[in-house]
């Protein structure tokens, strides 16, 4: 009697959860087939044309709609994230691996760290900008003062990605390598991060899509050059037309690349972390 | 033993918060000695090999190895092998590459043919030759040890601490490793401290064993000297083979629920027990008149051992009393399930401890 009423209400909610996740992408990625460079960014579709992705390449005939001021902000976006993703990465496994042991004042620096992702994203960008102009006198760029608010950002969750794993990790494989007459430097590199790879990737995947369309913190800490959400949202005070949306579904075919990356090199080592089970399973 | 002593510590304690896992413990190893030690769990034995191999750092003590203090030296300046009792294998590597792990990447200083070469006759001592290349997910349980074994050997340690290695296998492959680990100490003249929560192997690889309770040590002898004259009452309980009883030592004499004993060689300790080996009980029809000991039991049931069968009887205080039989000294007497029967012993071989003893 149960199952009957509560199997189809789930399944409802399903359906609904998975609408509001996919269906703007399906709408945008009908929009961003419309006919140009008349067509707008509404329904119905005049014709089916891919003209808004030959106009974001520079493929078509100049028109009054100029092409998207987008090259530079999407250089500075990709090389944002990389710097970030790499920063924050080192970052979290480094303070991760100094939670492994129970210092003075380590629930005090926990927090600490946590409180990144907690803030507010316009107050951190804020914030910086005033410290920036006001108090230290540098100017604000991309590269600098934006990049410290993404690895203030991002950093936490690359540390509680690294926190996680490191809580599951079994220490007795780094003490039998201490115990063979290697190095902890050594050990680390040969024993334990090939063991944590896989909560090293994730750790960077998470650090590098959240940098890629940071907004609110950017918005007032990157200074005069824009990094690519700033460069979009730029681009809505004039007039929205499809081109937008066809530069939308590029990003997320880029992004689902970037997760088949991921998947493959997760697959490749969680064959490592079963082995890893399956010794623990022994002990 | 003081002369070839390769390994000493000194009044080492070690405490987690306010827990003392290890209290002034003072020990000395001569070379190519076998120390087994023994204690229940949470006793610090685990502690105390973790403190010698570096992995923990004591309150207060030294150690001394070759006749260096390294109470401050770290684990990987040691030369201390460790073998864990999860093996700790490293999941990612094939079992070669274990074994030449701390050749290739310590300060060996071997080129990596060399290194292979050593790390092939190890494999090959162990027992293991045409499995260099497997992934250590790719052999059973006693494959694993016997890695672990040949990985920490490869290195050519003085001392090896054994942490519990044998606790993970069958007791098939259990005393095969157990003769094993004593030819490659015949063969390599390394001193091993072996840590073991099983009276059994303790008793069966020691030169000399170590019993701990409670982060204290509270005796050290040959296994004979242990098992004969375990000095307390506890020593006599770890070892698993001793009916204990409580009661009163009085002018030489035992009183307990078997009745009065004489008792005139019995040893100081904090509290009056009486000790029987197992199979030093006799049991006797219930209308039988012994002289000396008697206590009425009823039997329970019976454990065929192989070699000896255990007789379990209730005598009305809570754990049964244990009777062995070596089926060596001929057939095995049948007793009834719940019939009462009388035990009795020779007093002269019981170990009795008491306030009132010197």
């Amino acid at each position: 009697m149960e199952s009957r009423i509560i199997k189809p209400a789930l399944g409802v909610y399903v359906a609904l959860f998975v609408l509001f996740l996919y269906g703007p992408f399906v709408v945008l990625t009908i929009i961003s087939f419309q006919q140009g460079p008349d067509g707008g960014p509404q329904f119905p579709i005049i014709e089916w044309s891919t003209y808004w992705y030959r106009q974001i390449f520079g493929l078509t005939p100049p028109s009054r709609i100029a092409p998207l001021p987008f090259g530079e902000a999407l250089i500075r976006s990709l090389v944002l994230a990389l710097m970030t993703m790499v920063v924050s990465t080192v970052l979290g496994v480094m303070s991760a691996q100094a939670f492994r042991r129970n210092f003075k004042g380590s629930a005090f620096v926990f927090y600490l760290i946590v409180l990144g992702m907690m803030v507010p994203g316009v107050l951190t960008g804020l914030g910086t900008s005033l410290l920036a102009n006001n108090i230290i006198g540098i100017e604000r760029h991309w590269y600098t003062t934006a990049f410290a608010t993404h690895v203030a950002y991002t950093f936490p969750f690359a540390f509680l990605v690294m926190l996680a794993i490191l809580n599951r990790f079994d220490s007795s494989v780094e003490e039998a390598a201490w115990s063979l007459g290697v190095d902890p430097w050594t050990t680390f590199r040969k024993v334990t991060f090939p063991l944590i790879f896989p909560g090293v990737l994730s750790a960077m995947l998470f650090a590098f899509t959240l940098s890629l369309d940071e907004f609110p913190r950017t918005l007032f800490a990157s200074g005069r050059d824009q990094t690519l959400p700033l460069a979009i949202y730029g681009t809505f005070s004039v007039e929205i037309h499809p081109n937008i949306f066809a530069f939308g579904v590029l990003t997320t075919l880029f992004s689902f690349a970037l997760l088949s990356v991921y998947g493959i090199l997760m697959a490749m080592s969680v064959r490592r972390a079963k082995k890893m089970a399956m010794q623990e399973d022994i002990a | 033993m003081v002369d070839t002593a390769v390994f000493r510590l000194e009044g080492v304690t070690k405490r987690y918060g306010d827990l003392v896992a290890l209290n002034n413990a003072t020990l000395e190893v001569g070379a190519n000695e076998y120390l087994s030690f023994l204690g229940p769990s949470g006793s610090g034995k685990t502690t105390l090999l973790r403190v010698i191999a570096g992995f923990e750092a004591p309150e207060s003590g030294r150690v001394h190895f070759e006749g260096r203090d390294i109470t401050n030296v770290p684990a990987h300046e040691r030369g201390i092998g460790f073998v864990f009792q999860n093996f700790a294998l490293f999941p990612h590597l094939t079992v070669i590459q274990n074994v030449g792990f701390g050749l290739t990447h310590g300060k060996s200083g071997l080129s990596a043919a060399e290194v292979e070469r050593r790390a092939v006759e190890m494999i090959e001592l162990v027992g293991l030759s045409g499995m260099e290349g497997r992934g250590v997910d790719q052999i059973s349980g006693g494959q694993r040890q016997r890695v672990a074994l040949a990985r920490t050997l490869a290195m050519k340690p003085k001392l090896v601490l054994l942490d519990e290695p044998l606790g993970a296998l069958d007791a098939n492959l259990r005393s095969r490793m157990r003769n094993e680990l004593r030819a490659i100490r015949e063969r390599l003249g390394v001193t091993f401290l072996h840590v073991t929560g099983s009276e059994t192997e303790a008793l069966a690889m020691g030169d000399r064993v170590v019993v701990l309770d409670r982060g204290t040590i509270i005796q050290t002898g040959t296994p004979g000297e242990v098992y004969d004259r375990p000095a307390s009452p506890d020593v006599a309980h770890f070892l698993n083979r001793f009916n204990l009883f409580d009661g009163q030592l009085a002018k030489g004499s035992f009183t307990g629920a078997f009745g009065t004993a004489p008792a005139p060689r019995a040893t100081r300790a904090d509290r009056d027990v009486y000790a029987v080996r197992y199979d030093r009980v006799k049991v006797l029809p219930v209308s039988a008149k012994p002289e000396g000991p008697a206590l009425k039991a009823t039997f329970i049931a019976s454990e065929y051992l192989g070699s000896s069968i255990m007789n379990f009887f209730d005598a009305g205080h809570g754990h049964p009393i244990e009777m062995e039989h070596h089926l060596s000294l001929g057939a095995p007497d049948i007793y009834e399930p719940r019939q009462d029967y009388l035990l009795t012993w020779n007093p002269e071989q019981a170990i009795v401890f008491g306030r009132e003893a010197v």
